[in-house]
């Protein structure tokens, strides 16, 4: 019950990073939600392994990047959800509410992004450092510094 | 657009999302709940039907066997009974594949590898099932006709004709078939490639 009530506080907490990782993976609102269950409901069965050796967002940003690309997989797969209308996944409407036309060109520049991009500028674009995104991400830091150089030349061309 | 811009915009959006939070401990703790097995099961069952339906075929070809009474009729058995066997496990391969990666103990890096792995077999089984699909068509016919009415497709009916006549055509479905899946396979090869810099 206490591990449970800890497990809440920490997703609630961090509520709006879950989102915008489904913005960037999903193809549509319904798949946003889709993607938004799974991942609250991989960290929950991983959080009995969670040994706060890691940060807890180092945690949440790879079980829910890992869980994105396992979810491209799963397009078809159909079944038991939480209805719709009871989630929390109308959480998605914020974008609806929030997003002005630069937040919604700046999503459609990052879906652009190829997916190992797409993880990269995610992490870049939160505040982590490289030698941060290259634990998440398995990359080396010089690796994830070249890869941020090629990021932005591709959104610059994408641009003009 | 440049990094740094995005990187301030990307703030001022983090920033609107925090205030507008609305999960609710009810609601996380049914997301918990979501029985994702069920998922599972809801493929699995079709594949299962469709594995039961080919062994009750195999059976039916493997009981009336001595009833293909010409040399031709018997190389189709053989053939159908050994498609019909292996197209199931083709099916549970591919699903297997899809679930392979391991979100709990993967970095990004290995998963993409996973994936983009997975993508490239599972694009494989699809074709090898599709023409399998299609050779049975075609083995299947004459071995039913006799099994179950008696009717030797070859000599009574003009069957060589359709199959002649009918190969351009299923050249040129297949030919559409496959192009978007080419462009799956080169999507994943890519990546991989990348992922190896």
């Amino acid at each position: 019950m206490q591990r449970e009530k800890e497990f809440i506080g920490i997703i609630k907490a961090n509520e709006g990073l879950i989102y915008k990782v489904t913005k960037i993976y999903s193809l549509s609102k319904e798949d946003g939600q889709d993607l938004y269950q799974e991942i609250v409901y991989q960290l929950w069965k991983s959080f009995s392994s969670f040994r706060n050796e890691s940060k807890i967002s180092t945690w949440i940003y790879r079980i829910s990047l890992n869980t994105s690309i396992a979810h491209l997989n799963k397009e078809k797969r159909k079944g038991n959800q939480v209805p719709i209308d009871q989630l929390p996944l109308n959480i998605t409407d914020i974008s609806d509410t929030v997003m002005d036309e630069r937040s919604e060109v700046l999503f459609n520049l990052i879906k652009k992004l190829n997916n190992i991009e797409k993880g990269i500028i995610l992490l870049y674009l939160e505040g982590k450092t490289h030698a941060e995104i290259a634990s998440i991400t398995g990359f080396t830091t010089t690796n994830v510094g070249t890869r941020l150089g090629r990021i932005k030349q591709k959104i610059i061309s994408q641009i003009n | 657009m440049e990094l740094e811009e995005m990187k301030t915009l990307w703030e001022e959006l983090s920033i609107e999302i925090e205030k507008q939070k609305k999960l609710t401990d009810s609601l996380v703790i049914k997301m918990t709940r979501a029985d994702y097995r069920n998922k599972i099961s809801k493929i699995l069952i079709p594949e299962a039907i469709g594995a039961l339906a080919c062994l009750a075929e195999i059976i039916f070809i493997l009981i009336n066997f001595q009833k293909l009474n010409t040399a031709y009729l018997l190389v189709c058995g053989i053939i159908s009974a050994f498609i019909l066997f292996l197209m199931p496990l083709l099916s549970i391969k591919a699903i297997r594949k899809i679930r392979s990666i391991n979100i709990l103990n993967n970095n990004y890096k290995e998963s993409l590898q996973e994936y983009s792995k997975g993508k490239i077999q599972f694009v494989f089984i699809q074709k090898l099932s599709f023409y399998l699909g299609s050779i049975l068509i075609l083995v299947i016919l004459p071995v039913m006709g006799q099994l179950i009415g008696g009717i030797d497709f070859f000599k009574e009916t003009r069957l060589w004709i359709w199959y002649a006549t009918g190969f351009p055509f299923f050249y040129l479905f297949a030919k559409w078939v496959f192009k978007s899946y080419i462009k799956t396979t080169a999507e994943a090869e890519n990546i991989l490639k990348e992922l190896m810099d």
